[in-house]
């Protein structure tokens, strides 16, 4: 039921300079209060220096546990967080501080595919209309073009058209996450962040719905960013595979070369802990089990981030950060012993 | 939905009677005498009379049946009669209170449009000054004016009428002698002067009530507000590229609503039952006032009367509150 | 309760009184009374209410009134009959009343005997449940001898025969407009209780119970130059303050009455100068009721507070006694009415004719107190309780929640306490300790307590009948469902002997003093210990003039008032 990876090798492969994305040292912490009169106590570093590249037409996959930043990373991207640092650059525009007119004139381009298709859509808007809504503000349609396109739409996620009149309560989730992303896609966005949008979803529809993801990235030229911590459906659907650990970015490359050859001890990590179909590598395969709790992001460990549940952490990781260094064509890695 | 509204009606009708039955056994219960207010140079057996003569000491079962039949017989005939003109009620004793020896009906006919006016005036002003400082206070929370709006809220839901509404005399009329203490029940609107006069004592009992109201409306929407503000779909508005005026006022503020008008609905039973406090402070002299002055006096029918009818309100609104939000609320549906 | 203006009180009236107004009728505009108890009903025979009497005075009319000094007035009459010009027969059996000719009433028809007897027949029918109807007691008949003649027979001699259709409380209503209104019939009237048509000198326009009547002036009234003003707002609602201030402060008002409000407040508000206050001693006098009998719960019920079982402690006369003798009358009466009220030993303060006018109580004599109780029996426990047969001297005292009362309760608390007596203090609802209902173990008249305390005050300015409310058989008693106005249970034959020769005494001076007598003997017994003269307080406006606050009416003689320029 899954296509192989090979599909999307028909896709024109885009250049590798033909970045779509760039993020550079992108930091985005929330200040905490205390006591009676609200003094700024600290912040929570939801997101401490993340730099990314994605190319256009392909998808790139951010993994990671929960709680470590991969959601508001995505959030920020879109400008539904204003970023505290770095730079945030789009089709080389740099987006990081537009506000008003052009920011809405950006997100029009830019969409995002949420994880609770419930949370996501309006419970007191049909479906009709919130698909709708954008091509109002946006392409100035108007009545007979903007049903006629609310149509194709639907029709294009695979829901009867027939249905643009009803409430998002009356759908299943499968069927709510499939108007969710006829939404995104209402304004033909370039990029869309998919933010674990099957993660809510029953098993047997979390396929439906990934495909239904390729396909429309073929059909409209799409470029992804795909949050998740199934590190299966990422090897499945990404090109580009990024790994997060408490705000920052440990390492990032091609897909093949990570599972095959991962160079962070925590990408090695989750790596083990993915079963593998095949029953005599599985019984073959060895944990790493990482001992001990994320730290808290208000207060990170000193160095590298990772050291405190390092299974081959040294002195050197907790008195000085990794650099963020390239090691081989498009692999980046933050890792002392990488070197 | 017509089923459903018809169906929770019967299921009200034994709810009202056992509502019915218990005022009247409280009232029954309760230690008191509706002559206690009268001299005591009246002699005992004088007050003993006086006793009969208003039927205190009839058997309560039949004072009981006596008030049913006057209130879902007499009544509504009468209410006939006067709407087409009929004469079916003729000769029948309506419910009549101890204290005025006149029919408690006329004197609840009497007394709404001023209760309407004022306690209803003020809620609708509370409301309307509530909704903006709850989408503000929510929008921009723990901005200086969300704090000045939580100080006020805490300051109106805290001070009682009976002290707003006297510190309001002392400065409106006492000292700057803007406004008038007494309202008076028999002013006619018919000119641009008396209705300054009409708006002139309507200002201090509409203050007074509206601050309590948005008080509570205006903490209820902020914090349903706050709810919404941080859901999905309105960051999905955002990423629509939808401008903040939709996003807050379109998306935002009419899912917030749905709680709230249903808060708004349920109070509205208490626009009719009057404001005792502050009818009595500024002599407004509305069904409040009437229901007190009869627990005062142990006018056992008026209370009756007016205590089941609130009862019928509070059931009413409460079958429309859920309604609306079958209306309002897509997902709720009654079948 | 009627309000005569004492000898004392009386020079801040009669200022009032001087300037009689020369104008024509309705030609001051309204006037405006604020009365924070609005009045409920028009017809005063249905309700025997202040409120509803007092603003039913304006509009309705009895034959005769007493005047600011106590004095009987003819109204309706064309004089007073009295022994003297024939009008009282010789016997002391009847009473002929002669109406003013030419009387209309408001609608223009004529005033004639016929309305003088059926008001009698109107109350007297017993299932009308006439509030008047102790004034028709002993009425034989009462009879239309022509037109504007009525002869009152009594069924025995009566020695003052001014009771019915004398005063406020026994008005004459219209035979016409009340012809259907007799007896179970009578609440059914609406439109009669609400507009009665009457003699006075204002007529019902618009009224809503228990919250404003207007009124017009009377086109009919006798005299063709009153009233002055054209019409009264009558409003009320809210309390006794807020009347005050509305027309002490605000002067939005003219005038208000019945303003129980600390005494302090009310003269600062005077202070401001657009009105004025205006104390009324009638004969309202703040009273301990001390129990003769036995209220202990472990009797029966039949049994319990009745003279079968003579009080524990307070039979003793000499503890009753020192319990008056621990009281500091002058001091109460600072603190609870300043100079709203008046220290007083007298159970009949007024009219001044029949004040005993003792003083001997007023001194508080600590030691007095606590000798007297030694002498009883009654020695001072480890405790400082005093005891007798190891039995402790502890009494519960109630009264109704009211500030002032529950302040004199904590006062006197502390003194009874000085002498070694405990008190255990209850405060009661005045609905609830007023009711007439015999079911209910918390009225005045069961006294199933040690001490009550409230006002008593007489209706009527000879206190004859008010004197024999303290006559032996007078008493509540379980089978008379309690009813009863001898409250402490007193019985006394040579009190009761002296009450019947009043009863047969005419003359005036001889009244006066056998009433003396009989306060004296009641002061002794310490049954009841009168502590303060209250008075009646109202307020008016600069510019309301002719009012004068007492009479029977707070309002007798509304159609004398008139606007100050």
């Amino acid at each position: 039921m899954m296509s192989e990876p090979g599909v999307l090798t028909i896709k024109p492969q885009a250049g590798p300079d033909d970045v779509l994305l760039r993020i550079i040292d992108l930091t985005l912490h929330f200040p905490t209060y205390r006591g009676v009169l609200g003094r700024q106590v600290g912040g929570i570093r939801a997101v401490d220096g993340v730099n990314l590249e994605v190319r256009r037409g392909r998808t790139l996959g951010l993994v990671g546990e929960s709680g470590c930043g991969k959601t508001t990373t995505g959030r920020v991207i879109l400008r539904l967080y204003d970023p505290t640092g770095g730079r945030i650059e789009f089709d080389g525009e740099d987006i990081t501080h537009i506000q008003g007119k052009k920011l809405r004139r950006m997100r029009a381009r830019m969409q995002m595919i949420f994880q609770d298709p419930q949370a996501c859509l309006n419970p007191r808007m049909t479906v009709g209309s919130i698909i709708a809504e954008p091509l109002n503000e946006h392409r100035a349609l108007k009545g007979k073009e903007k049903e006629k396109r609310t149509r194709e739409l639907l029709d294009a996620v695979g829901l009867n058209p027939k249905f643009a009149n009803r409430y998002p309560h009356e759908f299943s989730g499968g069927q709510r996450q499939r108007i969710g992303i006829a939404r995104a896609l209402a304004l033909n966005p370039d990029f869309i962040v998919c933010d674990e949008p099957i993660a809510a979803l029953d098993v047997s529809i979390q396929a439906q719905v990934v495909n239904l993801l390729k396909d429309l990235q073929e059909q409209f030229s799409l470029t992804y960013l795909f949050i998740s911590h199934d590190l299966s459906m990422v090897r499945h659907l990404c090109e580009d595979v990024a790994v997060m650990y408490l705000g920052k970015v440990m390492e990032l490359g091609p897909r093949d070369l990570i599972y095959k050859d991962p160079m962070h001890p925590y990408t090695k990590a989750l790596l083990s802990a993915v079963p593998v179909p095949d029953p005599r590598v599985e019984r073959a395969r060895q944990r790493i089990i990482l001992k001990g709790d994320l730290p808290s992001p208000a207060n990170p460990p000193s160095g590298c981030r990772f050291r405190t549940r390092c299974p081959v952490a040294f002195d050197r990781c907790a008195a000085e950060q990794p650099a963020w260094r390239k090691v081989a064509g498009n692999r980046w890695v933050a890792c002392h012993r990488a070197e | 939905m017509l089923n459903y509204a018809i169906r929770r009606l019967l299921m009200a009708v034994p709810t009202l009677f056992l509502i019915s039955l218990m005022i009247f056994s409280l009232l029954k219960l309760a230690p008191g005498d509706p002559l206690s207010q009268l001299p005591l140079t009246i002699p005992p057996e004088v007050r003993e009379k006086m006793r009969a003569a208003l039927g205190v000491d009839e058997p309560l079962i039949v004072q009981y049946l006596l008030w049913l039949k006057q209130f879902f017989v007499i009544e509504p005939l009468r209410g006939f009669d006067i709407l087409f003109g009929t004469h079916l009620s003729d000769g029948m004793q309506r419910i009549i209170s101890w204290q005025t020896r006149g029919p408690v009906f006329s004197m609840i006919a009497e007394r709404l449009p001023q209760t309407l006016l004022v306690v209803g005036l003020a809620y609708i002003v509370g409301v309307l000054i509530a909704v903006p400082i709850g989408i503000v206070s929510a929008y921009k929370q723990y901005s200086v004016f969300d704090q000045i709006g939580t100080f006020l809220s805490m300051l109106g839901l805290a001070v009682p009428p009976f002290f707003s509404g006297v510190l309001a005399i002392l400065i409106f009329a006492v000292y700057l002698d803007w406004l008038p203490t007494i309202y008076n029940t028999n002013l006619i609107v018919n000119s641009w002067s008396n209705f300054t006069e009409q708006f002139l004592q309507m200002a201090m009992p509409v203050m007074v009530l509206a601050v309590q109201t948005i008080a509570s409306i205006s903490r209820y929407l902020r914090s349903s507000m706050l709810d919404n503000l941080e859901q999905d779909y309105v960051r999905t508005a955002r990423a629509k590229g939808m401008g903040e005026n939709v996003v807050v006022f379109i998306h935002v503020l009419r899912n917030s609503m749905i709680p709230v008008v249903t808060v708004i609905t349920l109070g509205l039973p208490s626009v009719f039952g009057g404001a005792i406090v502050t009818e009595q402070i500024f002599r407004v002299n509305g069904i409040g006032q009437l229901l007190i002055t009869a627990i005062y006096a142990n006018d056992v029918p008026t209370v009756q009367t007016l205590a089941f009818i609130f009862a019928v309100l509070i059931v009413v609104f409460n079958l429309i509150a859920d309604l609306l939000y079958g209306v309002l609320d897509p997902r709720i549906r009654y079948d | 309760m009627l309000r005569m203006v004492s000898l004392l009180a009386g020079a801040g009236v009669a200022s009032l009184v001087a300037t009689p107004a020369l104008a024509e009728r309705g030609t001051d505009g309204v006037v405006n009374i604020l009365s924070w108890q609005a009045p409920s009903i028009m017809n005063p025979y249905l309700s025997g209410g202040e409120k509803d009497t007092d603003a039913a005075s304006l509009v309705l009319e009895p034959l005769a009134s007493y005047d600011e000094n106590g004095e009987l007035f003819p109204r309706l009459a064309a004089e007073i009959p009295t022994v003297e010009n024939g009008g009282v027969a010789k016997d002391l059996k009847s009473i002929t009343w002669k109406l003013k000719p030419g009387l209309k009433w408001s609608d223009g028809t004529t005033v004639t005997a016929k309305d003088v007897v059926f008001t009698a027949n109107y109350c007297m029918d017993p299932k009308g449940g006439c509030a008047a109807l102790a004034r028709f007691q002993g009425v034989d008949k009462v009879e239309a001898l022509d037109d504007l003649t009525v002869k009152v027979t009594f069924k025995e001699l009566t020695v003052v025969p001014y009771t019915l259709f004398v005063a406020m409380w026994s008005p004459i209503i219209q035979a016409k407009q009340f012809a259907d209104c007799l007896g179970t019939k009578a609440p059914t009237c609406t439109e009669a209780n609400f507009y009665p048509v009457g003699t006075g000198p204002f007529v019902v326009a618009n009224f809503k119970p228990n919250d404003a009547v207007q009124l017009k002036a009377n086109p009919n009234y006798r005299d063709p130059n009153k009233p002055a003003f054209a019409g009264v707002n009558f409003k009320g609602g809210g309390d006794a303050l807020g009347a005050a201030r509305a027309v002490l402060q605000t002067s939005e008002y003219d005038y208000a009455g019945m303003l129980q409000v600390a005494p302090d407040v009310l003269s600062k508000m005077e202070k401001g100068g657009k009105g004025k206050l205006l104390s009324v001693f009638g004969t309202n006098v703040e009273t301990l009721f001390m129990n003769l009998t036995d209220p202990s719960a472990s009797l029966p019920p039949e049994e319990r507070s009745t003279d079968k079982h003579p009080h524990p402690i307070l039979s003793d006369v000499r503890v009753r006694q020192a319990l008056s003798m621990a009281l500091d009358r002058a001091r109460l009466s600072e603190i609870g009415y300043g100079s709203m009220g008046k220290p007083t030993c007298d159970f009949v303060p007024a009219p001044p004719i029949f004040a005993a006018g003792n003083t001997e109580c007023l001194k508080q004599d600590i030691p007095g107190a606590v000798k007297l109780l030694d002498e009883a029996g009654w020695k001072p426990g480890p405790d400082g309780i005093r005891e007798k047969d190891s039995k402790k001297l502890k009494l519960t005292f109630v009264t109704t929640t009211n500030a002032t009362r529950n302040q004199f309760q904590a006062i006197i608390k502390q003194w009874w306490h000085e002498i070694g007596v405990d008190v255990e203090l209850r405060s009661l609802d005045a609905s609830v300790f007023f009711s007439s209902d015999p079911s209910s173990p918390d009225t005045y008249q069961k006294f199933y307590a040690d001490v009550q305390m409230w006002t008593n005050y007489s209706d009527a300015p000879d206190p004859g009948e008010y004197v024999a409310t303290y006559t032996c058989n007078k008493a509540p008693l379980p089978d008379k469902q309690w009813q009863g106005s001898n409250v402490p249970r007193y019985c006394d034959t040579n009190y009761d002997a002296l009450v019947k020769e009043l009863g047969k005494t005419a003359a005036i001076e001889k009244r006066a003093e056998i009433v003396k007598k009989l306060n004296t003997i009641l002061s002794d017994s310490y049954a009841i210990m009168p502590l303060v003269w209250r008075s009646s307080v109202s307020a008016t406006s600069k510019t309301l003039g002719g009012y004068v606050g007492s009479g029977d009416s707070r309002f007798w003689n509304a159609q004398d008032w008139y606007r100050r320029k």
